[in-house]
């Protein structure tokens, strides 16, 4: 399986388009963003400035990038196409299509991950404990998982033309509503209401609990651990399925 | 390890789409070292019949044994190596590096570069999968299905998409690896093409076996050539029904036509009667036509 993986990876490191859309996007628009606040004003209730807050979002936004959009529209091609009939005849065990798939995923997101960081630590002079460095790291990196089932659960689910639409609304649908693009203190109420029941909200909510130095939520643990369970369930479903069509 | 279990067993297997029966009571053994030609024309359940082969089906009914064990156990043995016809490839990568990953993945697998060599790739092996030709994707496909020491290798329309004189030439490649002493199955609507490579043929029709011989014993049973001429003046019938080997005539104002089962001796006898035929044509039957030919001996000998 590791050969796949490396195949996978050499595959999307060669592909500038998704590249700049994954590790350079989230960093431009971070900068976008933040990039003429000033670092005192707060983000309401958070106790943390725009650019700190945003550094994390897009950070998460980089993330989900990297693992939604890379393999939905993949899969549902190679699904179609055939490829992933051919690799049943060979020992690659059922799963490890899907896995290497996820795994090259995670590889492109951490870079995505820390370009925002370095950028935000080097341009907009954000500044934190190194614990909150590498646990920021490593939750927005390991909440991409969430997103990855997601992005696998699409393949499966969609085929065709409609794969990408799909993928583009629940993209942008998770992302903006999910306050990544902007604080979601900013909404009206109702949307309030609704956006802190994405899994998206809970991911950056995740990340902000860290810069703040508390505990997060019980619900956005809990929001993120029955997202994964529905992605990851829902995939496993839809890949049995297809593999008793096929 | 059994070594004495046939390389395929087929008994008694079914596979049926809602009310089609894509493969009807299969039962079928494929011996080691055979080359073996599955024939049909296109519905006739060959890739059915391939992917219930490859385990990427599951029959209704019956049991799909390969040396003995399951497809998956074989596949996971390294025993079988399968090139299929909707074998869709992984996009931008280059063809050494997928060939790479098939040979990676095989548990006996040859040098990558000597893989590339034998399916005629080794000139294309820098270029991108998604650049490639139909018959390039189709040489390509081979090379994944050779990139270990299988003992079955299976094939799937593998020469659709390329043009005669590639097709002859990937025959040569097919049957290199039948030369050394593996059993080879492929799946083809070209009579001409299992009569080229296979020392046995099995006709496959709306789910099942209709023959299983060599390719002259198949071309023999389809009452293969088709015979065409025009002959001057009055036709006297008679004599020209009473021609060896004549399965059928059909004469229209002065063309005759025929179908022989040894069109060398009829024509040999049309002479004899002292004619003088015209526009004289001799050719093999389409695989179509060989089939309603099969089939209507078959439906008579029920009846």
């Amino acid at each position: 399986m590791n050969s796949l993986i490396k195949l996978e990876l050499t595959r999307a490191l060669r592909n500038r388009k998704f590249l700049f859309f994954s590790v350079m996007y989230p960093s431009l628009l971070f900068l976008i963003i933040a990039g003429n606040a000033d670092s005192t004003s707060k983000v309401d209730g958070t106790g943390l400035t725009l650019p700190t807050y945003m550094m994390v979002s897009m950070a998460s936004f980089g993330a989900l990038t990297a693992v939604l959009m890379g393999n939905s529209e993949r899969i549902a091609k190679e699904r179609e196409g055939g490829w992933v009939r051919q690799l049943r005849l060979t020992t690659l065990p059922g799963r490890g299509y899907v896995l290497a798939k996820t795994a090259s995923a995670a590889v492109v997101s951490l870079p995505s991950i820390v370009i925002v960081f370095v950028v935000a630590a080097a341009v907009k002079d954000v500044r934190l404990d190194a614990w909150q460095w590498l646990a920021l790291t490593g939750a927005i990196w390991a909440g991409s998982l969430v997103f990855a089932a997601l992005g696998v659960a699409i393949g499966y689910l969609a085929t065709g033309d409609a794969v990408r639409p799909i993928t583009m609304i629940t993209y942008f649908g998770l992302s903006m509503l999910g306050g990544l693009w902007m604080p979601t203190t900013t909404f009206p109420q109702w949307l309030q209401d609704i956006a802190k029941w994405l899994p998206t909200h809970a991911y950056a909510a995740l990340g902000q609990a860290i810069e703040q130095s508390r505990a997060p939520h019980a619900q956005d643990i809990a929001i993120l651990v029955v997202s994964f369970a529905l992605f990851a369930g829902g995939a496993a479903w839809l890949y049995r399925k297809d593999t008793l069509k096929a | 390890m059994t070594t004495t279990a046939p390389v395929v067993a087929f008994d008694q297997v079914s596979k049926a789409y809602g009310e089609v029966r894509a493969v009807d009571g299969l039962t079928l053994t494929l011996r080691p070292g055979e080359t073996v030609a599955l024939l049909g024309p296109n519905g006739a359940g060959k890739s059915t019949t391939l992917d219930l082969l490859l385990g990427l089906k599951q029959p209704d009914g019956g049991s799909v044994r390969l040396f003995g064990t399951t497809p998956r156990e074989a596949i996971v043995a390294g025993r079988v190596g399968a090139m299929l016809q909707s074998g869709g490839l992984m996009d931008e990568v280059t063809v050494a590096e997928l060939v790479r990953l098939a040979c990676a993945l095989h548990p006996k697998p040859y040098k990558p570069n000597d893989v590339l060599a034998r399916a005629g790739v080794a000139q294309i092996a820098d270029r991108k999968v998604n650049k490639l030709s139909g018959g390039q994707a189709q040489r390509v496909r081979f090379a994944l299905a050779t990139a270990g020491d299988s003992d079955l290798i299976v094939l799937d329309e593998p020469t659709t998409g390329m043009d005669v004189t590639t097709r002859q030439a990937f025959w040569a490649t097919m049957r290199e690896q039948a030369d050394q002493g593996r059993t080879v199955l492929f799946a083809t609507h070209y009579l001409e093409e299992a009569d080229a490579i296979a020392d046995r043929v099995l006709v496959l029709h709306r789910g099942r076996l209709l023959a299983d011989g060599t390719a002259a014993e198949i071309k023999a049973k389809a009452g293969a050539r088709r015979i065409a001429f025009d002959l001057d003046g009055v036709i006297d019938e008679a004599p020209l029904r009473e021609l060896p080997f004549l399965t059928s005539i059909d004469i229209s104002a002065q063309t005759v036509r025929i179908q022989s089962t040894d069109a060398d001796a009829t024509v040999h006898a049309l002479y004899g009667l002292g004619l003088y035929p015209r526009n004289l044509e001799v050719a093999g039957l389409g695989l179509e036509q060989a089939f309603v030919a099969i089939t209507a001996a078959e439906e008579a000998k029920q009846s």
